[in-house]
């Protein structure tokens, strides 16, 4: 299964990772770290909603969290994503 | 339900607790009653060795059973062996359902968790943190934990709230005869404030030292007429745990600045002028603060009166420099402190009784102009939460944190306005620990937010010219403007810990986390 990563561990910073998911499985979020107890429903919501803006359908997602705002989640999200799907984040 | 001055819906009975009095205002409480006494006891001659062989014939000879109180100092912080021996040895004679009642706990008292979970331990009257205060917040306690001020918990001892069975008393050094020191031996730990109220009105004291002194011992902190039994251990804790080496000031340029904001807002202050007496926290941003003030002092040429709280190197040298007459010590944080202590008439220790207590003639934090603290969040009334983080975990005790707030001219709570993407300024605070009404200024990188009822403090600010003033509620949107809305907490409705506000009254709970 294919894997892409963005993002670091340094604080307000998180780390996102995303997988391939089949056809028909959506979006799922998983979460840990910091904010995740108060910002939780913010994390899930910021992430679908930049996939879903990417065109992108079905794909896991994992968010390892060290504090990071909304702007660096979305943009670690965006760079994770275009990774997986070959384009050019680097 | 009561809705008390600091705003919270509070139970009028809470489960494990009982009858609630609320709290209606920082001075508001009337003590009632008289100071509580132990029974008499008689010595004579015909005894003139108090030693026992071990923790266990200590522990038989106090006449402790199960369901009595037993408490502890924490002047060897996180390298204390003491209490989780004592524990080892209760719940190895088959004794249960104590009710736990230290001066604080730290990380190295997970050791207890397996005496929470047996029962050997019923309840923790005491600041609970790191494993133990999670066991709590998830409700792995059957009764709630209450949590009470260096100040309150000397008035809880004095006024007889609390009946102390048995005080087990770490002493760096005693005599046979129970005279005991924490200035000397391998295990000092400097001032022994904190056990002192425990050693005058616990049924029955227990000391136990490392460092066995000839009779009689050179620094006597306790005196022998408070201590029953001496046992000797081989070690009562891990020096590297119980002084922490140098602190170092903070280099870290935002903690800096608000250290300058906050040393600003004193200098401008009518308090800033020979006679000043102060306390800071030991924490980086705090010591900075400290630094900064040391500055301006010896610019201006200010001399100060005392400094007061746990005592650092920092202000020990502050001392010897001639900014500061004498220190009151209830707790001695490093080496240079324990050093001190031992050598200097001026540098004096104090316990928490006269350090906090609301109820006697006078305790020393009324004498303070300034002090420094933390808080992990404020709100819009200024009051202040140590004791929650923001997922709703009770993982803090109080420390002096109303008492000197409630004691000092102007107190100044210092915070990043945001750590990580939790926001540190909000519109309530999930647990009221100390009342807005005794907190003047709330100082972050993005200005300083003075509390509307010191307009003394506002002008003085303006007139400096140098401080960013800002009002909470700019502090507020500005925060909530860089993380967005924070989801609430889930919590069960069960009370899992009571704040106590330092007259005994209710301030706050703290409710029971939501399995995920």
């Amino acid at each position: 299964m294919q894997t892409a990563q963005a993002g670091t561990l340094e604080s307000m910073d998180c780390i996102v990772t995303v997988s391939e998911s089949e056809k028909g499985r959506g979006i799922t979020v998983s979460m840990e770290g910091a904010s995740v107890a108060r910002f939780g429903e913010a994390i899930v919501s910021s992430t679908k909603d930049t996939l879903k803006k990417m065109g992108v359908l079905d794909i896991s997602v994992s968010v390892q969290d060290n504090g990071a705002g909304d702007l660096v989640l979305r943009a670690r999200v965006e760079a994770a994503a275009t990774r997986l799907l070959g384009g050019d984040a680097r | 339900m009561t809705i008390n001055t600091a705003g919270r819906n509070i139970p009028d009975s809470i489960p494990g607790y009982g009858d609630v009095k609320h709290f209606e205002g920082h001075d508001k409480r009337i003590p009632e009653g008289n100071r509580y006494g132990k029974k008499n006891r008689a010595s004579f001659n015909n005894k003139t060795d108090k030693t026992l062989p071990d923790i266990k014939a200590a522990i038989s000879a106090s006449g402790l059973k199960s369901g009595m109180t037993v408490s502890f100092h924490h002047h060897l912080r996180n390298g204390d062996f003491v209490v989780n021996a004592v524990m080892d040895a209760c719940a190895e004679m088959g004794i249960r359902d104590l009710v736990l009642f230290p001066t604080a706990l730290f990380g190295v008292h997970k050791h207890l968790t397996k005496h929470i979970k047996s029962g050997v331990i019923r309840q923790i009257q005491g600041s609970v943190n790191g494993p133990i205060g999670q066991l709590a917040s998830e409700g792995g306690m059957e009764v709630p934990v209450v949590l009470r001020s260096h100040g309150g918990r000397p008035r809880a001892v004095t006024s007889g709230n609390i009946v102390i069975d048995v005080a087990f008393i770490a002493a760096p050094t005693s005599d046979r005869y129970g005279n005991l020191s924490g200035a000397v031996g391998k295990s000092a730990c400097g001032s022994l404030g904190y056990a002192h109220s425990d050693a005058e009105y616990a049924e029955c004291v227990v000391a136990i030292t490392d460092n066995l002194a000839p009779f009689p011992a050179s620094n006597i902190h306790i005196p022998q007429y408070f201590v029953d039994y001496v046992v000797t251990v081989e070690s009562i804790g891990d020096p590297a745990g119980i002084v922490s080496g140098t602190t170092r000031v903070t280099r870290d340029p935002m903690r800096l600045l608000i250290a300058r904001n906050a040393a600003r807002l004193i200098e401008s202050s009518q308090y800033f002028k020979d006679g000043i007496s102060f306390q800071t926290g030991a924490g980086g941003i705090s010591l900075a603060v400290a630094a900064y003030v040391r500055d301006a002092m010896r610019e201006r040429g200010i001399k100060g009166s005392f400094g007061l709280g746990g005592i650092t190197e920092f202000f020990v040298d502050m001392m010897k420099e001639g900014l500061f007459e004498r220190l009151m010590d209830v707790q001695s944080f490093d080496l240079a402190a324990v050093k001190s202590i031992g050598e200097n008439p001026n540098h004096i220790e104090i316990s928490a009784d006269w350090y906090a207590n609301p109820w006697n003639a006078g305790c020393a934090v009324n004498m303070l102009d300034t002090v420094v603290l933390g808080a992990t969040e404020v709100d819009r009334n200024f009051n202040a939460n140590v004791n929650t983080e923001a997922d709703g975990a009770l993982l803090h005790g109080i420390g002096g944190h109303q008492d000197t707030a409630a004691g000092a001219q102007l107190t100044i709570i210092t915070t990043p306005l945001l750590r990580g993407r939790i926001p540190c300024a909000v519109d309530s605070v999930y647990t009221v620990t100390t009342p807005g009404e005794v907190v003047d200024a709330v100082v972050t990188e993005f200005g300083v937010a003075i509390n509307p009822r010191r307009q003394d403090l506002i002008d003085a600010a303006k007139e400096a010219g140098n401080i960013p003033l800002v009002t909470m509620d700019e502090l507020i949107e500005k925060a909530e403007g860089l993380t967005g809305k924070m989801s609430p907490v889930e919590t069960e409705e069960r009370i899992i810990g009571v704040v106590e506000y330092r007259d005994g009254t209710v301030i706050d709970v703290v409710r029971q986390l939501k399995k995920k």
